[in-house]
């Protein structure tokens, strides 16, 4: 969070605006190291359970899949912007 | 599941760094396509001062996947992926990309003739990409696609990844290549130690991020071609 504008009060202000109870952030390589502190932020501002995706970020167009048998009300996902899919690349 | 993306922006200072400037001048450059990934897209303002300075034009767009101006993704690998009209495409001298790592710049070589000129604005770094840093996965492009047009038994590979599933594109290929028979893999992220458990598949069509079918090519022992390319055999062909 030193090189990147992490954007974190837009996160938490989406948290509280959905009233999610829990929440998992999927971080590109380059913040991993820093989901510890991201965890500890969210759960103290908002009191949300705080889910960290392990596997992949390669884009926008890599949104984990199966989130909601978890009962996850919110993915945030860092490092991308919103992805506009065409069919046949 | 409701989805937030935050795009991280860079906070430091982006700007060209002194070798870059230099090569800039020594070339002669007149008409430079300005690329970034997502993370520098807002914050150009520098660059383009210093590049203006230098009495340099910027051609430039917004790819239509993308958020914003001169954003670049790594699917924006084809030649028509910038979203630039073929006479603008034409007058671009040299890419300029910002952002640091490889994968980005990579898509323009992939899909551009033209040299690529990268300055990595965090490590201060200029190093510039041409055809042949991509010269060996381009022969085994064309060596798979020739096996591809060879075989009978095919694996289609998809994606349930929303972002990047084409199961119905693929089915295309069936119409295109009605003597071949085409076998359909579902995986998320592929699982490329699996692919040998399939022996029967002579070459493999990749319907996912098209990056795989050619940064990954070593994964692929029986060779793998992009779905893009069979459905447009003739162009690729050339």
């Amino acid at each position: 969070m030193t090189l990147y504008n992490s954007k974190f009060e837009k996160a938490i202000e989406r948290i509280k605006q959905e009233q999610a109870k829990t929440v998992c952030i999927q971080l590109p390589d380059g913040m991993k190291p820093q989901a510890k502190e991201i965890e500890e932020a969210i759960t103290k501002e908002t009191g949300a359970r705080v889910l960290i995706w392990l596997g992949s970020n390669f884009g926008a167009c890599d949104v984990p899949l199966g989130l909601d048998r978890l009962g996850v009300d919110l993915l945030i996902s860092w490092g991308h912007n919103k992805f506009h899919k065409l069919e046949g690349w | 599941m409701k989805v937030l993306f935050l795009d991280a922006p860079y906070t430091g200072t982006v700007e060209l760094c002194q070798d870059t400037l230099e090569y800039l001048k020594d070339k002669k450059i007149k008409n430079l396509g300005l690329y970034a990934s997502v993370q520098f897209c807002n914050n150009l303002a520098n660059v383009k001062m210093q590049l203006k300075e230098l009495d340099i034009n910027i051609i430039s767009s917004q790819p239509k996947r993308t958020g914003v101006q001169h954003q670049l993704l790594g699917c924006d690998n084809y030649h028509d992926s910038l979203n630039l009209d073929a006479e603008w495409l034409a007058q671009i001298d040299a890419f300029l990309y910002i952002g640091d790592g490889k994968f980005h710049p990579l898509a323009l070589a992939y899909g551009q003739e033209k040299e690529i000129i990268c300055n990595d604005p965090i490590g201060k770094q200029f190093s510039v990409m041409t055809k042949k840093d991509i010269e060996q996965i381009k022969k085994k492009q064309k060596g798979a696609f020739l096996k591809f047009l060879s075989s009978k038994n095919v694996g289609v590979i998809v994606t349930i990844k929303p972002g990047q599933e084409q199961f119905k594109t693929g089915l295309l290929l069936e119409k295109k290549y009605p003597d071949k028979k085409f076998y359909y893999f579902v995986d998320n992220t592929i699982s490329f130690d699996q692919l040998e458990n399939f022996p029967f598949i002579e070459v493999w069509v990749n319907t996912a991020c098209p990056r795989i079918g050619l940064d990954d090519q070593e994964q692929f022992r029986s060779g793998v071609i992009n779905l893009k390319d069979a459905l447009n055999r003739d162009e690729f062909l050339g």
